[in-house]
């Protein structure tokens, strides 16, 4: 078992080189389905369903939505430690680094859009804390000497912190990943400001116009149709609202890339399987990753969508890329 | 000293009862907020509140409306497509495959009373 394994892995590394340099388009992914690791699965729906990539095999589409959840629902309680030992702890980093470029202010409203452990959705509550604290040093800095003037008015703006209260959304179509998250927020005392939604990313529950700021972290490559996500994010920002996307994406230094196939193909799953016992789900993880489109694709699907102001950064060499756009 | 003993046992008991009915995964981290939160009143309090804030932005993915919140079945309803959303451990679920279909006919509790 472990020996054919290890020739599959090897046929995938294989398979993974020559993926590389390929901008993923659906074609080159189809013909890959005779090298998938599972049966081959290339039917087609009767009712006219299309085909879509799970991974490097080919599916329904409805079945890949089945799939992705059965997945999600398999890794839930080890997800947070599989993040940290698969990403060596970096994946933090990179969180960081979407809020501290997102920089929100005290008073927005957040929408995390399969948040499913909810990190985004902490790391935004206590950013945005840490900012009303910092506003309110300010003030009573300059507060020293006060005038007569600041006493009063200070005696009739006691109650401010009402409108100031940011709010963030977490929603997953995962209820295990929820759950998790929920758990995670009740031991840490946060609840204030802070929602759970079981809902579907291409058919938002929400009305328009209501987030100041989109964001989704390493799920839209597991949405079945990206750019009915990407219109659903479209509808439901205020005009000024800002989408920001973190996703893994393709490693431009060719060096790098052969050093990240290696690791993730070797290691990745291996991973998964002692510390999950799951290899399957994490084998899918590292296959979704080569088949999302790449930093510039991404961005035409988002301007596409009706955002402005497209732009990405690359991290850590462009294992992820952070892409902003603004609903103008 | 045996009172003590017994009385902290039956209580750890039912504590251990009532958590169990109202989380399937216990968060060993925290037996403290496992007694406080133990009191399933408390449990339903939390849930409610979690709603009513929610449903100022929260509509039917399928219709795109407002819903109604529906106390007694701890659901959310539109009245106009006739589906319930159910709302599990204070998280409402909006997939429209897991909304209830609501009769018209055999439910006349939840039939809109709107003017």
């Amino acid at each position: 078992m472990a020996a054919s394994m290890r020739l599959l892995v090897r046929r995938v590394i294989r398979l993974s080189h020559r993926n590389v340099n390929v901008t993923a388009a659906g074609l080159p992914g189809r013909s890959g389905c005779c090298w998938a690791p599972s049966s081959c699965r290339c039917f087609s729906d009767a009712a006219g369903d299309k085909n879509t990539h799970f991974g490097f095999e080919t599916v329904s589409e409805s079945e890949k939505a089945k799939k992705v959840y059965k997945v999600f629902e398999n890794v839930a309680q080890k997800y947070d430690v599989m993040n940290d030992a698969m990403s060596l702890g970096i994946h933090r980093m990179w969180k960081d680094m979407l809020l501290h470029v997102m920089h929100p202010q005290p008073g927005v409203r957040l929408l995390d859009v399969a948040g499913g452990t909810g990190d985004i959705a902490f790391r935004f509550l206590e950013y945005v804390r840490s900012q009303q604290e910092r506003q309110k040093r300010r003030v009573a800095r300059s507060m020293q000497t006060p005038s007569w003037q600041d006493i009063s008015n200070n005696y009739s703006t006691e109650e401010e912190d009402g409108p100031q209260e940011s709010t963030a959304v977490v929603c997953d179509i995962n209820k295990e990943m929820l759950k998790v998250g929920k758990q995670k927020a009740d031991s840490m005392g946060i609840s204030a400001g802070l929602s759970w939604v079981v809902g579907d990313a291409e058919e938002l529950p929400f009305d328009d116009d209501q987030f100041d700021i989109y964001t989704i972290a390493f799920g839209i490559r597991n949405v079945t149709h990206i750019d009915q996500a990407l219109q659903e994010a479209q509808r439901v920002l205020k005009p000024g609202g800002r989408f920001m996307c973190l996703e893994f994406s393709k490693v431009t230094n060719p060096v790098l890339a052969r050093l990240y196939d290696t690791y993730s193909f070797q290691m990745i799953p291996v991973l998964g399987e002692v510390i999950a016992g799951d290899w399957k789900s994490y084998q899918y993880l590292v296959e979704s990753i080569r088949k999302f489109p790449d930093q510039e694709e991404f961005k035409g699907m988002i301007e596409d969508a009706g955002f402005y102001c497209v732009r990405y950064y690359n991290l850590t060499g462009g294992v992820v890329a952070l892409h902003s756009g603004f609903k103008l | 000293m045996f009172r003590n003993v017994l009385g902290r046992l039956v209580t750890d008991t039912v504590r251990v009862h009532r958590y169990v009915k109202s989380a399937p995964v216990i968060q060993r981290l925290t037996p403290t907020s496992v007694s406080v939160r133990s009191v399933s009143d408390v449990k339903d309090e939390v849930q409610q509140s979690f709603d009513a804030s929610l449903l100022e932005f929260l509509v039917c993915p399928l219709s795109k409306k407002p819903l109604r919140y529906e106390a007694e079945t701890n659901e959310l309803i539109n009245d106009e497509l006739g589906i319930a959303y159910p709302i599990i451990g204070g998280i409402p679920n909006m997939i429209p495959q897991e909304a209830r279909l609501i009769q018209k006919d055999t439910d006349t509790s939840t039939t809109p009373t709107q003017g």
